[in-house]
């Protein structure tokens, strides 16, 4: 097999972004947690490069590492959660069974994608590259797009109605 | 752009317009009382608009699509949430910790009933999630409106993780479609979407997102907590409105989409439907509170829905129209007379509405019709529905589970009867007192009256159905 760099970086990425995951979810102190998930958005974004798409990489890291991980180190700071006993749960029916399905779901997933698919897939196209610059990308929102955007931007206003009807009634 | 093809949106254009409005108005005024009559009058104007002015065509390119068939769905859909905010009205205004909120209450409610619009107009993937999302995110805020109560934070969480979780599997599924087809336009999908293994993954990912919302069995685990957690009016928003916009966008999926896939979907939603009328009747049966009760009801009717998908043929889809019309009537009807008692008194339990017929004969007959409705005994309207679907069932020869669904609706029937006979015929020391329910109950409640009897009374109404149905 030929060696490529862009494999290689994949798997390299790939492996780094499913075992800071698991990471995330099984450590006590949700400081570490949080760390992990900085760690889980970076590799994420590395695969977003991978796929050509700069801008939407730039984004993930701009966005999710710098503005929503301060939000949650504030959070748990201000929380300050003393008492981690709760967070942790005995191996129970519950645990297993979950694991189990998981599994199944892993082998139903990778058996379909290896046995069930030849070919290539139909939305990659040479083209693609183009797309993930910001100019290619502002262009299709604005023109093709531009109702998706138009209600997604309805859809944060309706959220922050929402946030604001939970939060502004009294504590009695 | 002409008027005309803008006009093909006047539906959500005139819903969130008054959302915004309603928005205006509460930051304007500090007597938030007086947004409410605003309110419902333009909603009222809305809704007749839908049942007057017929549009078909399709925009942006096929984002957007509308049928008189899709017309109908979202006057079902609106006339049900002028319901829901008419009953509203008493839990709103007459408690004065409530006032601050009356305009946040309608903006989200009205805003979650635009993006059920877009999400059943949808002509491509991306509109049909950006509707789903809108459609439930903002509600997340109601679900956990009492946040001080442990259960209403309780239902709130439950809520927006379940919701999550689906729309995480919905996206894969969407991805996985869109990676072999190409496209994510119904028009195209329609064409090109073939039975491969990766493709009938695809198909069991965005139906197991949609059977979330639809709470069927075995993706019902969240429904019983946040319909018990969160405020009444939220509950029967829930229980009919979602569910009801939820099976549409399912239909429009399952008939235009996915056509090729009927033998997948034909077994798979005989089993899901055999699953959820059996298990939501056996948990309802043995349920004292009178809205877990009915959430329970609520997962065993969506059971019969998929009777009606059976075949994929034009007249289940109007029957199962027909079904979800009358659904969101009974439905309603129940929990209106929940809403008022529970805000005037604050009982929730069967053992409350003991004697309630002695003390309170309007609100009971009300409350007897649709649960009558619901157990589908003739002459109401409920009976006409469930026997269309049976009858779908056994043209299709699918006799086993026609068995299956006849016995469902005879246990049905038990637990119904059961709260019908503790308000007419149980004695009790201390009935709940004579309640005096204001004009906007009144007025919805006579309304979910008014559809019970009517809708099944007269067959020009499932007639002009069947007419629409014939072009999804």
């Amino acid at each position: 097999m030929e060696f490529k760099l862009e494999t290689f970086l994949f798997f390299f990425l790939a492996v780094s972004s499913i075992i800071s995951a698991i990471m995330m979810i099984t450590r006590k102190s949700p400081i570490s947690s949080a760390l992990f998930l900085i760690l889980n958005f970076f590799t994420v974004s590395g695969l977003y490069l991978l796929l050509k798409a700069q801008f939407i990489a730039v984004i993930q890291v701009l966005v999710y590492m710098g503005a929503i991980m301060v939000l949650f180190l504030f959070v748990i700071m201000l929380l300050n959660l003393q008492d981690k006993s709760k967070f942790k749960e005995k191996y129970s029916y519950k645990k297993i069974t979950s694991l189990l399905l998981s599994i199944l779901l892993f082998c139903i997933l990778s058996f379909t994608l290896y046995f069930g698919f030849t070919g290539k897939f139909k939305a990659m196209s040479d083209a693609a590259g183009d797309l993930g610059k910001a100019e290619t990308l502002g262009a299709e929102l604005f023109t093709a797009f531009s109702f998706p955007f138009e209600l997604a931007s309805f859809l944060l206003l309706a959220a922050i109605v929402g946030a604001v009807v939970l939060a502004k009634k009294k504590f009695n | 752009m002409t008027i005309d093809q803008f006009l093909l949106m006047k539906n959500e254009i005139l819903l969130i317009a008054i959302a915004v409005i309603v928005l205006i108005i509460d930051l304007m005024t500090d007597n938030k009382k007086i947004l409410f009559p605003v309110m419902i009058i333009l909603f009222i104007f809305t809704t007749v608009i839908g049942f007057i002015y017929q549009t078909d065509g399709e925009l942006f390119g096929g984002m957007y699509r509308s049928t008189p068939l899709i017309n109908m769905m979202k006057n079902i859909l609106n006339t049900g949430v002028l319901i829901i905010l008419l009953q509203s009205a008493g839990w709103l205004i007459n408690k004065a910790e409530n006032h601050e909120n009356i305009g946040g209450f309608c903006f989200i409610l009205i805003s979650s009933l635009a993006g059920m619009c877009f999400m059943i107009s949808s002509g491509d993937f991306l509109m049909f999630y950006l509707g789903l999302e809108l459609a439930t995110i903002p509600i997340a805020a109601l679900v956990a409106y009492e946040k001080m109560k442990f259960l209403s934070a309780e239902a709130g969480t439950k809520f927006i993780l379940s919701a999550v979780l689906s729309s995480g599997i919905l996206l894969y599924g969407i991805s996985i479609l869109y990676g072999t087809n190409g496209s994510i336009l119904f028009k195209d999908l329609n064409n090109s979407v073939e039975i491969t293994n990766l493709q009938a993954l695809a198909f069991i990912f965005i139906l197991s997102g949609i059977a979330f919302k639809i709470s069927l069995v075995p993706f019902h685990l969240w429904t019983a907590d946040v319909y018990e957690g969160a405020p009444v009016n939220i509950t029967s928003f829930l229980s009919s409105i979602s569910k009801a916009a939820s099976v549409f966008i399912l239909l429009i999926l399952l008939f235009t989409v996915f056509i090729n896939f009927s033998e997948i979907w034909n077994e798979l939603l005989v089993y899901l439907s055999i699953l959820t009328m059996t298990i939501g009747n056996l948990f309802a049966i043995r349920q004292q509170n009178l809205k877990r009760f009915l959430a329970f009801s609520s997962i065993a009717q969506a059971g019969f829905i998929p009777l009606g998908f059976i075949g994929g043929t034009s007249l289940g889809a109007s029957t199962v129209l027909y079904f979800l019309l009358i659904y969101v009537f009974s439905n309603l009807g129940a929990f209106g007379v929940v809403s008022v008692v529970t805000s005037a008194t604050g009982k929730e339990s069967m053992n409350d509405y003991n004697g309630f017929y002695k003390t309170n004969r309007g609100l009971s007959i009300v409350m007897m019709l649709s649960l009558f409705s619901l157990a589908g005994i003739p002459p109401v309207a409920g009976f006409f529905s469930k026997f269309f679907l049976f009858t779908i069932a056994a043209k299709q020869g699918y006799y086993f589970l026609l068995f299956i669904a006849v016995i469902n609706a005879t246990i049905s029937l038990y637990y119904y009867l059961l709260v019908v006979k503790a308000m007419f015929i149980n004695e009790n020391e201390q009935p709940i007192e004579k309640i005096t329910s204001d004009v906007y109950a009144k007025l919805g409640l006579a309304i979910c009256v008014l559809g019970i009897v009517f809708t099944g009374l007269f067959g020009i109404i499932f007639d002009y159905i069947n007419t629409l149905s014939k072009g999804i």
